[in-house]
């Protein structure tokens, strides 16, 4: 274990600073809407929360919804998935309470070149949110997991209904697993939890203050503020580089990629549209479609 | 032009062809496309014949363009005289042809997920709005939604295989 006073003395402080908007009555695990509506003033997503105990998966729900005309900034949040599914019918381990498992629907004024942003951006929501929920730095695996070292703490599906160039509706799925004291071992990438990630610093999480809640509502605001700004186009161009700067997968790492486009090589960067480029022995390849694990030795 | 481009454009005009299209327009940024066939009524009098397109060929239909307006062979084949010698060639002719497009850069599914039954296959009547294919690109799936309804007469790609911005995905036959 990593004994790191200073970190353990910064993350104590911000989980501290927050603790206010995690709920008082309830338990720790519990959402309150008055508080999250509150919270989220001023963003298309107050009173927009739908709470379920258990559902299959809260993507297929939000989807259904927007093709019953559900409006635009309602947001599905189960405190336990039973199907939940990720990209290419992977599956993501959750039990009750233990994670934030969240389904945010919109309906924006945006054309299929800005829909191509949203999961970028949303990695970029996310990694924020849980730096103002705990203080802990993830690293984003293009194009949006959410990891600590190694460890997969979070992971990212859009779905969207398009007809034509016009978007009917956007789904994105956000999962982050807060509260897990364990995984199962054969995953495909090693899970983690912030409740282990936190105590390798050594911070006490016994009363739970890094909070479903507060991640949730850090999240909302954060995707708020990032779709604001996918309205420029300059601050849409910005969004490759901002990625670049947190992550240490886009530039320089020794990758396998899977799915359609298999290949293996070096990343080399991300292009004007946020694709991943990938120096292989057979040139460059631009990957537009695929999730990443380090190459084997 | 690539030769996988080369490739497609025969592909898409042997299939435009056979199905007597008389226009074509295709926008891929970069790559611009436009087809017009002399009308089928008219019929091949310098067919380009089954042993492929070279690029000859192809400089040749791009060009021609013959500018023999579809909707103008309608109304002319009525007042023939009634003749017994014109057939079965008029519904041929109204063949009307729809092609969803591509609307982003990524790869095509035909079903929802790996394994589970396509969403469309050829012959299936399908209405406007219906879902026919996934386009995913960075974990953004997208459910494509066709925008006109009528039978699906070809897929115009192959499940798994990456796609580009406006590249054809299915024909509809509208009428």
């Amino acid at each position: 274990m990593v004994q790191d006073n200073s970190r353990q003395h910064c993350l104590t402080a911000y989980l501290k600073e927050n603790a206010h908007l995690a709920p008082a009555i309830q338990g720790p695990r519990d959402l309150d809407p008055r508080a999250i509506d509150a919270a989220l003033t001023g963003t298309p997503f107050a009173g927009q929360m739908h709470h379920f105990p258990t559902i299959g998966s809260t993507n297929t729900h939000a989807l259904e919804q927007a093709r019953n005309g559900a409006p635009h900034g309602s947001f599905y949040v189960a405190d336990e998935q039973t199907a939940g599914r990720g990209r290419g019918g992977h599956h993501w381990h959750s039990n009750a309470g233990d994670g934030l498992y969240v389904s945010v629907l919109l309906r924006p004024q945006i054309n299929t070149s800005g829909l191509i942003w949203i999961p970028l951006i949303t990695g970029l929501a996310a990694h924020r949110a849980i730096e103002k929920t705990t203080g802990l730095i993830a690293d984003l695996r293009w194009p949006n997991d959410l990891l600590m070292g190694p460890r997969k703490t979070g992971g990212i599906l859009v779905e969207s209904q398009l007809e034509s160039d016009r978007v009917n509706a956007v789904i994105i799925g956000i999962g982050i697993n807060l509260h897990q004291q364990s995984f199962p071992p054969d995953l495909a990438t090693p899970a983690t939890s912030f409740d282990l990630e936190l105590k390798k610093h050594a911070v006490d999480t016994t009363d739970n203050i890094a909070s479903r809640q507060l991640l949730l509502i850090h999240l909302l605001i954060a995707l708020h503020e990032e779709l604001l700004a996918l309205n420029s186009a300059t601050t849409a161009a910005n969004i490759p580089a901002r990625i670049s700067a947190i992550s240490t997968w886009v530039k320089g790492r020794s990758v396998h990629v899977h799915g359609p486009q298999e290949c293996t090589g070096i990343t080399a960067g991300l292009d004007d549209h946020g694709f991943l480029q990938v120096r292989t022995e057979s040139g460059l390849v631009r990957i537009t479609t695929g999730g990443l694990r380090d190459a084997a030795g | 032009m690539k030769s996988d481009d080369l490739d497609q454009l025969r592909e898409l005009v042997a299939f435009l062809k056979e199905n007597d299209v008389a226009e074509f327009d295709l926008d891929r940024g970069e790559l611009k496309v436009r087809l017009k066939f002399a009308s089928a009524v008219v019929q091949p009098a310098a067919p380009v014949g089954n042993a492929g397109l070279d690029l000859a060929a192809m400089a040749r239909l791009l060009q021609a363009a013959p500018a023999v307006p579809a909707a103008a062979s309608a109304p002319i084949a009525a007042p023939v005289a009634g003749a017994a010698s014109t057939p079965a060639t008029a519904p041929v002719a109204e063949e009307n042809l729809h092609i969803v497009k591509s609307p982003m850069v990524g790869t095509f599914y035909e079903s929802p997920s790996p394994g589970s039954a396509a969403f469309v296959s050829t012959g299936d009547r399908i209405e406007k709005g219906q879902i026919v294919c996934i386009v995913e690109a960075m974990k953004l799936m997208n459910e494509i939604e066709a925008d006109a309804a009528g039978e699906i007469v070809k897929r115009l790609v192959t499940n798994g295989q990456p796609v580009e911005y406006g590249q054809p995905l299915f024909a509809i036959r509208t009428a």
